[in-house]
């Protein structure tokens, strides 16, 4: 098993009367049934790093085998976690981020209850998410569509169980 | 407008023969824009005692598609096997574990489809830290009856 350390500092003096300083680290672990102990995940894609030149919207990371594994779905209990970043630096220019079934054209599928596919967010440049990984086959792919044709990249690491 | 970062540092020691060390920082600005985000919900801390689905927070309005936000939820519980599952509408995000926390961008898209949704693994009590930093929401309206 490995120690993987993730930290989050959100920092702010004027978002509100009392200044902001939130801070929280966990430790990535695989899942158990044990109330007390766990150990770290193990398994990772490494860093990837995919650049985008159009607007179709399309899978980013894919659940079932991959080169460098199989992860386990959420509802079998794993404790995946997904990181994604757009490493551009454009105040305009984004990645829409969701899951489930990409379109693989230049319009998104389209949401619905029930539906194939649903936008989470905007990765604006230099925008950063860390979120558990779902992963379960069709439902779990995380899509990215871009939100201009220029050259766009994005990184992301996967850590699974 | 306010100047909120959030910075991430990833590091392992012993998750390759190299070491891990990702480290990044944003600036929290508005859709499009380099004016920061002014709006938050605050840290909220909620304390959990059923298995039900709920919404931390509800999208009764489609008003503030394409308005940029950011949510930070945290598992407090310090039970291993505790967890709980996060999702937008109906779409499952997956399982934070027992100190587990995620941020991401979030997108106010369609009322009630992306409403961010909990529902924790156990109905013997578990706190849930969590904060929003947004362009706006949509309030519900007051019913006295």
């Amino acid at each position: 098993m490995a120690i993987i350390n993730a930290t989050l500092s959100v920092r702010s003096s004027d978002l509100s009367g009392n200044s902001l300083a939130l801070s929280k680290t966990m430790k990535m672990k695989k899942h158990t049934t044990s109330s007390s102990t766990t150990d770290g995940l193990e398994f990772t894609s490494g860093l990837v790093r995919r650049t985008f030149t159009s607007l179709n919207h399309v899978d980013l990371i894919t659940s079932g085998a991959q080169n460098y594994g199989t992860p386990t779905a959420s509802d079998s209990n794993a404790a995946n976690k997904i990181y994604i970043k757009n490493t551009g630096s454009s105040s305009t220019e984004y990645f829409e981020v969701g899951l489930g079934t990409s379109s693989g054209s230049g319009t998104a599928t389209s949401d619905a209850i029930g539906g194939t596919h649903l936008a989470i967010g905007r990765l604006y440049g230099g925008d950063w998410m860390l979120i558990p990984g779902h992963l379960k086959a069709t439902v779990g792919d995380v899509t990215v569509k871009p939100s201009t044709a220029e050259k766009m990249t994005a990184e992301f690491m996967v850590f699974f169980e | 407008m306010a100047t909120t970062t959030a910075s991430l540092s990833l590091t392992s020691a012993d998750l390759f023969d190299d070491s891990l060390s990702i480290s990044t920082s944003k600036t929290l600005n508005k859709a499009g824009l380099k004016e920061g985000l002014d709006q938050t919900t605050g840290v909220n801390k909620v304390y959990l005692t059923a298995t039900t689905n709920v919404d931390l927070i509800t999208v009764p309005g489609a008003t503030k598609d394409g308005k940029q936000n950011y949510v930070y939820i945290s598992n407090e519980s310090t039970v291993h096997s505790e967890y709980i599952v996060v999702s937008i509408g109906d779409k499952v995000i997956g399982r934070l574990y027992a100190g587990d926390w995620m941020w991401m961008p979030w997108n106010q898209q369609a009322a009630h489809l992306s409403d961010i949704e909990i529902a924790p693994s156990v109905a013997t009590g578990m706190w849930v830290e969590y904060l929003i930093i947004h362009e706006g929401i949509v309030l519900t309206s007051s019913a006295d009856s």
